[in-house]
């Protein structure tokens, strides 16, 4: 109970001098242990170390594009992180996907056989919302806020809108941190206004990768989808920006390295180019599979 | 002409709205109500009249409250349509018990039979003038000269013949009610009202083992309007604070003015379907986040209409636009999700498209079947950094015109990074004008 007023004192201190002090919150006990409940890892090291182990799992985490016409890699960003916490919660559920009918018609609708492509989402794990008016998304976003039958929930605005304030984001923080799952709050081409969210990212862009073959990389092809983020906001205050890759078979990040001109390499294991050598494969084949299941 | 006369055109269009009106507050005594024409309206009040006090006392309501409404009706009481009918029209205010039907006809003249002109007209010219001299007449001479519908007439006035009347709303399944000594208006009163009427709706549906699919909330105002109030849920429901709920939300959104209040509300179920009983459970965590998952598409719904929440399902089709649906959501538990799991497309689609292809200007492509070097999207300019394609897809024959244009569609990137969908419609050559481009979605 005193920490709850201390909490509300602290917060009505910072509303007066203008700062905003809101950080994701730990139990003391459980600061810097590194366990995976309170954050979802993505496995991309150094934007998990920037993060402090990696996004909070039961948090506001606002996702912000510069433009409208980034709604695409803003979209697929939040969504792999949405599918990330999806495959790692107990009981799979499905994705609740907000937007207001300004961004359906200038980003386009969530279209499913590219999501099922892209992230491995069932169209039935997913559930699409849609309001008029950025206030109904808001309404809807809070009332899904407080539901645990959802595995994260995307609620996605274009512009600055005055109904999107600190009080309303950070209600939207409090209820999300009750039921241990994220949501994630797109901010389609809108500058950065105080939010209650403790981590936000600004996704713009970039150059994919190459697509793999036998033969390596083929030049001039469009591979894994990446992106650039920005982190302007979190628990541990490091700024950082970073190229990230989305492997879909892995179903994780990587990081491509400033020094491998925008192409990286996967690590995956790939089938070794055919070669004149004698055929021996035949007569061990079966003895290895009954050794493996032995 | 008398020079203070009003002239007033002629409304029926008008006319027929005021009956609707009326029809609607007519609910209040029975949910059978039927249009007669454009000037009457038929009540099946049967097992309701002992709610009002009896038949001549739910007459005598009926026709004091119209003309506290400020409408001279005119009504009667029988036990067929024809003769209630016939009752309204020219013995106003009776009341006719069954088997006296022949008696009251009697003296009446032949339109009070529902017939017309030209029948009636024949039958004058012949000296039957009154329905009494019809009855007494031979039945078979008069089927041969007149017709078959002069009998059917007399028997379904009389009895003989069963006649329904179609009400002009859905009946609902089950309905409570509560008339009110003192009207309400505040929205929480009738949000209590709500609660108290979905217990005993609850106890009505347990009896039946069954739950409501769609409800309606029925607002009947001091002054006769009417506001009606429906809403579909996800699944078969039954417990009142949530009934109470949802009205709630689809209250704070309905335009309502209660003005001087409601007298009487009630809560319908209009269509219901049967209710499994979950045990509320030891270890069933998950089937709770399954109800709490209904219950919340169903506020959604209730407050921002039923496409508010939906849930996409893949169409078996090439075209990118048509390979999707949606269908409003269901409540489905994980089992069945997981049965239903999609096979994985090998094939690279957006992740969002557009609601419709937007044209894009091209200047030239590098090859004619290439994909564009640059182009201009929402007044915009691209120069492409790298491109992919082009993946063919035909027009659907058995759906479209025959002579539809394929589409030739390139995964773009450009210099910054962006990747989008567009597609060229139509192949170079094929046509006097040049193929257009189109951007159709954007990828992650």
């Amino acid at each position: 109970m005193a920490r709850e007023t201390f909490f509300a004192l602290r917060q009505e201190i910072a509303r007066i001098e203008g700062t905003l002090p809101e950080r994701l919150e730990l139990p003391a006990d459980k600061v810097g242990d590194g366990s995976d409940r309170h954050f979802l890892p993505t496995r991309a090291v150094r934007l998990d170390a920037v993060l402090g182990g990696g996004l909070p799992r039961a948090a506001l985490t606002e996702i912000h594009g510069r433009q409208s016409r980034d709604a695409g890699s803003v979209a697929g960003f939040a969504l792999a992180l949405a599918a990330l916490a999806r495959k790692q919660a107990a009981a799979p559920s499905p994705i609740l996907w907000i937007s207001t009918g300004e961004v359906l018609h200038e980003g386009g609708q969530p279209y499913a056989p590219g999501l099922l492509h892209r992230f491995a989402l069932q169209p039935s794990d997913l559930l699409l919302a849609s309001a008029r008016k950025t206030e109904d998304a808001l309404w809807i976003a809070e009332e899904a806020a407080g539901l645990s039958a959802l595995s994260a929930v995307l609620l996605e605005v274009r512009g600055t809108s005055a109904r999107l304030d600190l009080t309303a984001t950070r209600r939207l923080h409090h209820r999300t941190r009750a039921t241990g799952r994220p949501l994630y709050l797109l901010r389609q081409s809108a500058a950065p206004e105080p939010t209650a969210a403790p981590v936000r990212l600004i996704v713009s862009p970039a150059p994919a990768g190459e697509r793999h073959t036998l033969f390596g990389p083929l030049a001039g092809s469009l591979g894994p989808p990446a992106f650039t983020v920005t982190v302007s906001r979190s628990r541990t205050s490091i700024p950082a920006t970073l190229t990230l890759e989305w492997n879909r078979d892995e179903h994780s990040f990587r990081e491509r390295q400033a020094g491998s001109t925008g192409r990286a390499q996967d690590s995956g294991a790939v089938v070794s180019l055919s070669s004149g050598r004698t055929h021996s494969a035949g007569s061990s084949g079966p003895g290895m599979a009954q050794r493996k299941r032995a | 002409m008398h020079p203070q006369v009003e002239i007033v055109e002629a409304d029926p269009e008008a006319d027929a709205r005021l009956l609707g009106a009326l029809a609607d507050w007519c609910d209040r005594y029975t949910p059978l109500v039927a249009m007669s024409g454009n000037d009457g309206l038929f009540l099946d009040i049967t097992g309701c009249a002992h709610l009002f006090g009896g038949e001549e006392a739910m007459l005598k309501d009926v026709v004091t409250r119209l003309a506290e409404q400020g409408f001279r009706a005119l009504a009667s009481l029988a036990s067929t349509p024809g003769m209630a009918w016939a009752g309204a029209r020219f013995l106003d205010g009776i009341r006719v018990a069954q088997g006296g039907e022949r008696e009251a006809l009697s003296p009446l003249p032949l339109p009070a039979l529902r017939l017309d002109g030209p029948i009636c007209e024949r039958l004058e010219s012949v000296g039957l003038r009154t329905i009494g001299m019809v009855m007494a007449a031979p039945r078979a001479p008069l089927a041969r000269r007149y017709g078959a519908h002069l009998l059917l007439r007399l028997d379904q006035a009389l009895g003989g013949v069963e006649e329904a009347i179609s009400p002009r709303l859905p009946v609902p399944t089950l309905g409570v009610e509560r008339h009110l000594i003192e009207p309400v208006s505040a929205t929480h009163d009738i949000e209590r009202l709500v609660l108290s009427l979905a217990e005993t709706l609850k106890a009505d549906l347990e009896r039946r083992g069954e739950g409501a699919r769609a409800l309606e909330l029925v607002l009947f105002r001091v002054d006769g309007l009417v506001f009606r109030l429906r809403l579909g849920v996800s699944r078969p429901l039954r417990d009142p604070p949530t009934i109470q709920r949802l009205f709630r939300e689809k209250l704070a959104v309905s335009k309502i003015d209660a003005d001087f209040g409601f007298e009487m509300v009630r809560l319908a179920a209009l269509a219901t379907s049967a209710f499994r009983d979950d045990q509320t459970s030891l270890t069933g965590r998950n089937e709770n986040a399954e109800e709490d998952l209904a219950q919340f598409a169903d506020r959604i719904c209730a407050r921002l209409g039923g496409s508010a929440i939906v849930q996409p399902r893949l169409v078996a089709s090439h075209l990118p636009e048509r390979a999707v649906s949606f269908t409003p959501f269901r409540a489905t538990s994980a089992a069945v999700r997981k049965v239903r799991s999609e096979p994985f497309p090998l094939i690279e689609r957006p992740i969002r498209l557009l609601a419709r292809p937007e044209p894009v200007e091209v200047a030239a492509a590098e090859i004619p079947e290439g994909a564009p070097a640059s182009f201009r999207w929402r007044r915009v300019f691209y120069r492409v950094a790298r491109a992919e394609g082009p993946e063919r897809i035909a027009p659907e024959w058995w759906l479209d015109k025959p002579d539809a244009p394929t589409r030739d569609y390139f995964r773009i990137e450009d210099e910054e990074g962006r990747r989008y969908w567009l597609f060229r419609q139509g192949l170079y050559g094929a046509t006097p004008e040049l193929p257009r481009w189109y951007m159709h979605g954007l990828f992650a």
